[in-house]
């Protein structure tokens, strides 16, 4: 039996194959919803590419670059200053990959990078216990950057590199312990490379594979990749309150706890979020053609009040999630921003009903 | 009797094969393809059974029977004219419902302390069926049961009546089927325990320990069994099926960790270990841990495993354990085998055929356009 490998995956030989039937029945129909919205998939998908998508891949890697440079000159006099400057540079890295966190497909699923880069939540502190092996070993060849990328998810990432930068003894630790300095060089090149990997990745390779989607190529349709982008920004939505919020908050403020949240040594977890939902916004607005005109036009209104209120409550937050939830007032600002993300769901999730796109049934609820 | 395989057994995976597709135009055959049958719903939350013919290129609709909850595998006793709609895990209903016509025949309701998972299986002689349940009050080992079923009449008189009740020597059995010498019972002891009071969250995501275990089907006496190393235990084993020769072909749910490399595919011969099988790297992240449901093609050594979250539709040999063949496939979960390779569905409405031969995917007009998300899996509604 001849056998035909069709994986759509980066390295591997692809076939196109066009299926020969539906060129004799016509089997890629659109439904009638579909034609009376008149949706031109590709165009769509290139725009939201090129103008939200890649741009966003860009300034991440443009935010890792300056880290690694300067975690590579660290170590030889390392003072509150230096750690403190370093720390920003991390803190503008983090903040690039907050504006793509949300991408869950192309580039970013490939060679394990989106958990290289952020192993998280971590309810087992796997992170902790794999990056505190990794420094007993004391071994610089683990630390070479093709053998780095080879190590656990856990200590290859920003957790990782937030809890070297950002503990209590920091300083001492890493003036004390040479080989702790050197981790955070190989942390910060290996983020660089990631980041620059999959920039470099989606504007080489997986551009392409959108503008071609109706090819049956990586993509079956290019509906099928509009879906994608879609799903970005919907389960997100449901992915920010599910798992930066409602965890920290716990079931009311005596059960709240900080240290569920995504970023509390550097207590960033807000700032986080303010990134997260405005790139959620971008991926929905920002392109023409843009996403939201996927939904139908009388949808739209309740959505886009949706995105300004969540966003308005997340800039009047507090800046520190971590003193707010102590507080009857903060809490209550956290408990306001978890509403606002189920609002937003709820909202975005009945726009999808009312086309004909489906973000999933069987890949959902299976069994 | 419970064996282990380690890493090492897990078998090499061979270069893979690379040929040019032939642009064959091909028409569908004028008679139409034996009766299939799927679960399927709608946005709305309703439930159906759906019987349908293909014939290479259309979808031709023959019967839609509401159910009363989300249904999962169909059973069939074509000799008795009527098939076993099982609930899906936690449902608790049985729906007896004529073959030809999708026409209801009686609902039978599990005891009010089990609900079924999804599958079930007749003897070969038809005077037998076979559910796997959730003994869901009990919190020990022998929660997972097997239930034996006395058939009786035939058509639209057609009922089961409850008789044996034997441990499945596991938690969380999933689907079952019937090995080729008849007697014996091969089980997927997924390994999970629920409780319908907490949905379907997993309780003991720690302790799971998944097997293949064979029973025989006379007097519920297990005859062998086959656990997971380790390291693996968070592999939920729920989907097989058993090719003529008796080989077994495993689907399996990782619950743990989304980074970690594991193997969601395996194969057995009785007596042997098991074999874990790894799609090649660049492909096996992309399968998002998690295969949907596995057949034999007609040839009985290729099959096909359905991975609904990493949206891959996967073709493996079991004889050299590699990985021929993957497409993307939104949501494709329900398959079965088909004249020319397979024919699958998705929750995206789409029905379709892949043509083993050319590569060719063929969608069958008219199934999208009865806006049903075709559930998890696809039947024959033949005799085997």
């Amino acid at each position: 039996m001849r056998m035909i490998i069709d994986s759509r995956l980066p390295s591997m030989t692809r076939s196109r194959l066009i299926p020969t039937l539906c060129l004799l029945t016509g089997c890629l129909v659109a439904s009638p919803l579909l034609q009376a919205q008149n949706t031109d998939w590709t165009p769509l998908n290139l725009a939201m590419t090129d103008a939200v998508v890649i741009p966003a891949y860009e300034r991440f890697a443009a935010a890792t670059a300056p880290l690694a440079r300067n975690a590579a000159g660290f170590c030889a006099a390392i003072d509150a200053d230096s750690l403190a400057a370093l720390q920003q540079d991390f803190s503008a890295a983090y903040d690039g990959w907050q504006g793509v966190q949300h991408i869950q497909f192309g580039p970013i699923t490939w060679f394990n990078w989106n958990f290289r880069l952020q192993f998280w939540p971590d309810d087992k502190g796997t992170g902790a216990r794999q990056l505190d092996a990794l420094l007993a070993t004391a071994d610089p060849a683990v630390l070479v950057p093709e053998a780095f990328a080879q190590q656990s998810v856990g200590v290859q990432g920003f957790p990782a590199l937030e809890r070297l930068l950002f503990s209590d003894d920091s300083l001492v630790a890493l003036q004390n312990e040479p080989y702790r300095c050197q981790t955070v060089q190989a942390i910060s090149r290996n983020l660089d490379d990631i980041a620059s990997g999959v920039a470099q990745r989606w504007r080489d390779e997986f551009r392409t594979t959108v503008a071609n989607a109706d090819e049956r190529g990586f993509f079956e349709s290019a509906e099928d990749a509009t879906i994608d982008y879609l799903k970005a920004v919907v389960e997100s939505v449901r992915r920010i309150q599910q798992q930066k919020v409602q965890p920290v908050l716990g079931d009311n403020q005596a059960a709240a706890r900080e240290r569920r949240a995504e970023a509390w040594r550097m207590d960033r977890s807000v700032q986080h979020m303010r990134t997260n939902v405005a790139a959620l916004a971008a991926l929905f607005n920002d392109s023409a053609p843009a996403l939201s005109s996927v939904l139908q036009p009388a949808d739209l209104p309740n959505i886009q009040q949706a995105f300004a209120t969540l966003q308005q409550h997340l800039a009047d937050a507090p800046d520190s999630m971590n003193t707010a939830i102590t507080t009857a007032e903060g809490y209550a600002a956290f408990k306001q921003v978890d509403a606002d993300l189920d609002a937003l769901f709820e909202l975005l999730e009945a726009g999808v009903k009312g086309t004909d796109l489906y973000l999933g049934f069987n890949s959902l609820d299976g069994d | 009797m419970k064996t282990h395989v380690d890493r090492r057994q897990f078998l090499a995976l061979s270069a893979l094969l690379l040929s040019p597709a032939a642009r064959v135009l091909a028409v569908g055959d004028a008679a139409a393809t034996p009766l299939l049958l799927t679960a399927a719903s709608t946005r709305a939350d309703e439930h159906f059974l759906v019987g349908f013919r293909h014939d290479g290129a259309a979808f031709h609709p023959v019967f839609k029977l509401p159910l009363p909850e989300r249904g999962h595998h169909v059973a069939v006793q074509a000799e008795r004219g009527f098939f076993v709609s099982i609930a899906r895990r936690p449902g608790t209903t049985l729906v007896l419902a004529e073959l030809a016509t999708g026409k209801l025949i009686r609902e039978i309701r599990a005891p009010a302390d089990r609900h079924f998972y999804g599958h079930g299986v007749f003897s070969a002689d038809g005077e037998w069926f076979y559910t796997t349940e959730n003994a869901f009050e009990d919190s020990s080992d022998a929660s997972g049961r097997l239930v034996a079923w006395r058939v009786s009449g035939a058509g639209s008189d057609a009922t089961l009546e409850r008789v044996h009740d034997w441990p499945s020597y596991g938690v969380g059995p999933h689907e079952l089927l019937l090995m080729p010498e008849g007697n014996t019972l091969a089980i997927a002891n997924g390994g999970i325990r629920t409780h319908p009071s907490h949905d379907r969250d997993i309780l003991n995501l720690d302790t799971m320990q998944p097997s293949l275990t064979y029973i025989d089907r006379r007097d519920g006496k297990l005859l062998e069994q086959q656990g997971l190393p380790a390291e693996f235990h968070q592999c939920s084993i729920r989907h097989l099926d058993v090719s003529a020769n008796g080989t077994v072909v495993l689907g399996m749910q990782f619950e743990g960790e989304a980074f970690m490399t594991v193997p969601l595919v395996a194969t057995h011969k009785r007596g042997e270990n098991l074999q874990l099988l790894l799609a090649p790297p660049e492909l096996q992240p992309q399968l998002n841990q998690y295969v949907g449901a596995i057949r034999f093609a007609a040839d009985g050594r290729h099959f096909a495993a359905t991975c609904p979250r990493g949206n891959q539709f996967t073709v493996w040999d079991s004889e050299t354990g590699t990985l021929v063949h993957a497409l993307r496939a939104r949501d494709n979960c329900g398959v079965i085998a088909s004249d020319k390779g397979f024919v699958y569905s998705t929750g995206m409405g789409t029905v379709a055929e892949l043509d083993l031969q050319s590569g060719s995917i063929s969608e069958f007009d008219g199934a999208e356009q009865l806006d049903l998300l075709w559930d998890n899996h696809l039947c024959s509604g033949v005799p085997a």
